[in-house]
């Protein structure tokens, strides 16, 4: 087997060898839909209190209104981030960001690596925090966030949010124009299977499935029931199967909002209530942590 | 001794958009800390670039000044605690008190003190009170609590007092300060070690960082300007992406890149857009404006191929974005986008965006301007403009245009946000800006209208803006933009378009609105004309309420102005207090000139220069001077109150209309 080029997931491998070597648990994706990996109940929820926690994970995303059915080079409506909270900030995490891309193939004196000011924030899950988008030749490749607040609850212990566009990161490495040109398994022979062979036809059906054929109403459903469920699991004490169904109904919100009928007064008041939830739950786990001292 | 002291805070990298204030804000606020503690000094610099803060304190006396102040305690009648609290916390005992108006005062003696001591408490004072738009706070290990806030964490702190390193523990950081700094952040590897200033910024510059803003961004300006003129191409003036560049880089490296030619087919103005505010790019235009198919962009460390091929591509993919956009948006007409604007809220208590179209569109008057008013902002809900808000009116212009509207309309749709405050330009057609004058209007109706004002310097919807755009689209705009009607009518009629909505408004609406123009009037002939303040009240006081002709206050208030500055209006000026203070109270009935004959030569000379003056329509300003000389002449030796009432009515109808005259063609000086 001719193996020439740096995978697609030998770049994940060596992400997660890199951060497990760096003492970080490596878990699974959240088996759920997300817009982002700090959706994940290890980061949203683990976040808060005052324990370390070092982490580090792929998360597949999704974000309906982001599809071009398969037809822009670097927007797609699933794509993967690699998701890595250290917490407490250590004193060098921009080091050991940057050694992290040094351990993937990235030549950083080959490229223009700029630290450039995004103050992340998150209205549906009430989180916010100050950092930057790393643009590595003017493109974003991760978001670096320091944590300040989540659930609209402030950060006792700061954590660092990294967070790395994989699709993005692997067209430099791989020096290739369009996510769906990255080399996903290493081959070079007629076994070789590109990304696009593995998604393409995913990006374009559900590009259709968001923007035109999702029914609204069995949506506009799905999204009430789970905000009840999430306020009853609540009343049980129930966080994290709680917090399950809040990160739902968001997905739901996000679908609704890419088949265009969220008009935009009432988006707000959408957001509001998935805010709403995302609180209660946060302030649920803060309390149980507090029950458990 | 007076030495140097030089202090770093270096820290993660510093947003570009704080940088340029952060220089004047850590100037102000060290040098108050300086000063509070009596240090004495001969000056400060301040250099921020995206790493550090550093301050350089020259000719720093090695201790502060001794200082004697007298400091106020309770009253003489406090309770006891209170005055051994005061003695206590001063460290003083009671036959130091000194007894005065009622209130103890201690004469308080502060040896100065050697500013190796005090720098760890400047050091914090300084993190304290450093203003930051927007900081955090990280956790330090060594505290185990959080760090102070700071706009990123920090990593070192220099101090250094005389080419000494000064050692000292900074609690809110966690850090000990040290004589070490950093170069580039990718340039440059090791721990530099610094003794002085000069040796800094010289060590900084051989490990690839600039220390001083201007300079980088002269030096940014300048080579991008070289590079492309060698290419033959300009570079678009862009000072705010200038100064963003700026901040965003240790080190400037230039490099002119490509536009991929498929891109070039959209409207030029989303294509620099694009590249401004997605990717930091310079615009390129031929030496006729037309934009180039390059681009300028500064890197932070030296180009290479792979770097260049990546600038390019990323580009690539932004426009690729656009494109799209731009596509779908064509396939909509911006009909049916405005058909959407009944879903967008223009405030809660005021309706839609739609219900603000249908009450613009009550004081339209011709075609175009209904077919304005009816697209102007439809591109709201375009795509493009959901991506660049900035793009509002720009978008709208181009989408008529491509379906084909009427030339003045497309025009006036760009045109209806224009002048965007106070130095803007104004629009250039008639229909744009007569559309701009009822969307502002229409704002400062509804918000006024249910009791919305600015308060102090918060001004949440921008009325005062909204204000200023009408006052300068009646006074500045070549014609006269209320064409027949008044703005009472514009105001009144606006009004009875909110109430036929369901929102109500309060009754005075018309007073309040009419009252807020007209102090934003007030405001830019002093502020823009630069025209005194009491000229300007006096002009304004000089019609009849508040529904007048704005251009004609202008006209008036610039003449009056002019002419306050020559010696002679000291007469005019007297002349109207002497005539104003003999007629008083007292109730004048007005007479012509012609129906007035006097026998007295004084008061007969008044009436004929005063009948020049009617003449010449009170042009030349030496009438009124030859005037106001026989007014004053005849205070001096006629008996105005004549004891004859006939007499004494003939006089004062005369000083009456020597008054009106004035105050027609001057104004209540």
């Amino acid at each position: 087997m001719a193996e020439t080029t740096k995978s697609f997931q030998d770049i994940i491998f060596d992400l997660q060898k890199y951060w497990a070597n760096q003492g970080c648990v490596i878990m699974q994706p959240y088996d759920t839909e997300v817009g982002a990996g700090t959706s994940h109940h290890a980061t949203t929820l683990k976040a808060l209190g005052d324990d370390y926690w070092d982490v580090a994970f792929v998360q597949p995303c999704r974000r309906p209104k982001d599809g071009r059915y398969a037809e822009n080079p670097n927007r797609t409506q699933y794509y993967y981030q690699y998701q890595v909270i250290l917490k407490p900030a250590p004193s060098n995490p921009q080091e050991l960001y940057l050694g992290s891309l040094e351990a993937i193939g990235f030549d950083l004196s080959a490229h223009d690596i700029r630290f450039v000011e995004d103050d992340w924030e998150n209205p549906s899950l009430g989180a916010a925090g100050l950092g930057w988008e790393v643009w590595c030749d003017g493109m974003e490749i991760t978001q670096y966030t320091y944590f300040q607040q989540v659930g609209g609850i402030t950060c006792s212990v700061p954590p660092v949010e990294i967070t790395y566009g994989l699709e993005r990161i692997a067209t430099f490495i791989q020096n290739v124009e369009s996510h769906f040109e990255i080399n996903w398994n290493g081959r070079e022979d007629e076994r070789k299977l590109t990304y696009g062979d593995v998604l393409k036809r995913f990006e374009r059906e559900f590009s259709c499935y968001n923007f035109d054929v999702a029914s609204v109403d069995i949506l506009f459903n799905h999204f009430s029931d789970y905000e009840k469920e999430c306020q009853k699991l609540l009343a049980h004490n129930l966080v994290m199967p709680a917090y399950e169904q809040c990160v739902k109904a968001n997905h739901c919100f996000n679908l609704l909002d890419a088949r265009g009928v969220i008009s935009v007064t009432e988006r707000a008041g959408y957001i509001a209530r998935v805010r709403a939830l995302a609180k209660a739950c946060c302030q649920a786990w803060c309390e149980s942590l507090k029950e458990a001292d | 001794m007076k030495q140097e002291l030089l202090l770093e805070f270096f820290s993660e990298e510093i947003p570009a958009r704080f940088q340029k204030k952060a220089i004047a804000d850590s100037k102000n606020v060290f040098t108050k800390i300086l000063n509070d503690c009596g240090a004495e000094f001969s000056e400060i610099e301040t250099y921020v670039s995206p790493r550090r803060i550093t301050i350089r304190v020259l000719q720093l006396s090695q201790n502060t000044k001794d200082i004697s102040e007298e400091k106020r305690g309770p009253k003489v009648t406090a309770p006891e605690n209170a005055i051994t609290g005061f003695l206590k916390s001063n460290g003083k005992v009671k036959k130091d008190l000194i007894e005065r108006d009622g209130y103890y005062y201690l004469a308080i003696e502060t040896k100065g003190l050697p500013i190796s001591e005090l720098i760890g408490d400047m050091i914090e004072d300084f993190i304290a009170q450093m203003p930051w738009q927007k900081s955090m706070r990280w956790y330090l290990e060594k505290e185990k609590s959080l760090s102070a806030f700071w706009v990123r964490p920090l990593r070192s702190i220099m101090c250094i007092y005389g080419r000494n390193v000064i050692e000292t523990y900074i609690k809110s950081a966690g850090l000990t300060t040290c004589d070490n700094t950093y170069g580039h952040h990718f340039l440059s590897s090791e721990k530099i070690r610094v003794f002085d200033f000069a040796d800094y910024i010289d060590k900084l510059e051989k490990n690839y960082v600039i220390l001083d803003f201007f300079k980088k961004r002269e030096y940014i300006d300048r080579e991008m300007t070289q590079r492309a003129a060698a290419m033959g191409l300009c570079l678009r003036v862009d000072t705010d992406l200038l100064d963003e560049v700026t901040g965003l880089v240790e080190y400037p490296f230039i490099h002119i890149g490509t536009i991929e030619e498929k891109f070039m087919e959209l409207p030029p103005i989303v294509l620099s857009t694009s590249m401004k505010v997605h990717q930091k790019y310079f615009t390129l235009t031929y030496p006729d404006s037309v934009i180039a198919p390059f681009f300028g962009t500064v890197t932070n460390v030296p180009g290479t191929e792979i770097m260049h091929e990546g600038l390019d591509r990323v580009l690539r993919a932004r426009l690729s974005d656009a494109m799209f956009f731009y596509k779908e948006d064509a396939d909509v007409t911006l009909e049916a986008f405005a058909q959407r604007l009944s879903n967008v809220i223009f405030h809660e208590k005021l309706g839609s965006m739609a219900q603000k179209i249908d009450r613009m569109m009550s004081i339209a008057n011709s075609r175009e301007e209904h077919r304005t008013i009816a697209l102007c902002k439809a591109d709201l809900m375009t795509q493009m403009v959901g991506e660049f808000p900035e793009l509002q009116g720009f978008m709208g212009e181009i989408y008529a245009k491509v379906q084909g509207e009427d030339p003045e309309v497309c025009k006036a749709i760009k045109e209806h946000y224009k002048p965007n405050g106070a130095n803007d330009s104004l629009p250039e057609s008639r229909t744009g800006a007569r559309v701009a004058f009822f969307d502002k209007l229409d704002t400062l109706v509804g918000f006024i209208g249910v009791g919305i004002y600015p308060t102090g310097s918060k001004d949440p919807f921008a009325l005062r803006r909204a204000a200023l755009c009408i006052v300068r689209l009646l006074c500045d705009f070549k014609v006269d933009i209320l064409e027949r009607e008044k703005l009472s009518w514009y105001i009144e009629t606006l009004m009875t378009s909110y109430s036929e909505q369901g929102i109500a408004l309060d009754p005075e609406t018309l007073t309040e609105v009419e009252g807020f123009i007209v102090e934003r009037l007030k405001v830019y002939m002093a502020d823009k004309l630069g025209i005194d303040a009491e000229i300007v009240e006096s002009v304004i006081s000089s019609f009849d309420g508040l529904d007048f002709d704005y251009k004609a206050a202008i006209t008036k208030a610039e003449k009056l102005f002019g002419l306050s500055k020559l010696e002679t209006f000291e007469i005019v000026r007297e002349a109207y207090k002497r005539a104003t203070g003999v007629i008083g109270e007292e109730n004048i009935k007005h007479a012509t000139l012609e129906s007035l004959s006097f026998n007295d030569e004084n008061m007969a000379n008044v009436k004929e220069i005063l009948s020049k003056l009617q003449k010449s329509n009170g042009e030349e300003f030496e009438i009124f001077v030859q005037a106001s000389e026989a007014v004053l002449k005849a205070c001096d030796n006629v008996l105005i109150n004549d004891p004859n009432e006939e007499t004494k009515k003939r006089n004062l109808q005369l000083f009456n209309i020597f008054l009106e005259l004035v105050q027609k063609h001057i104004g209540i000086i």
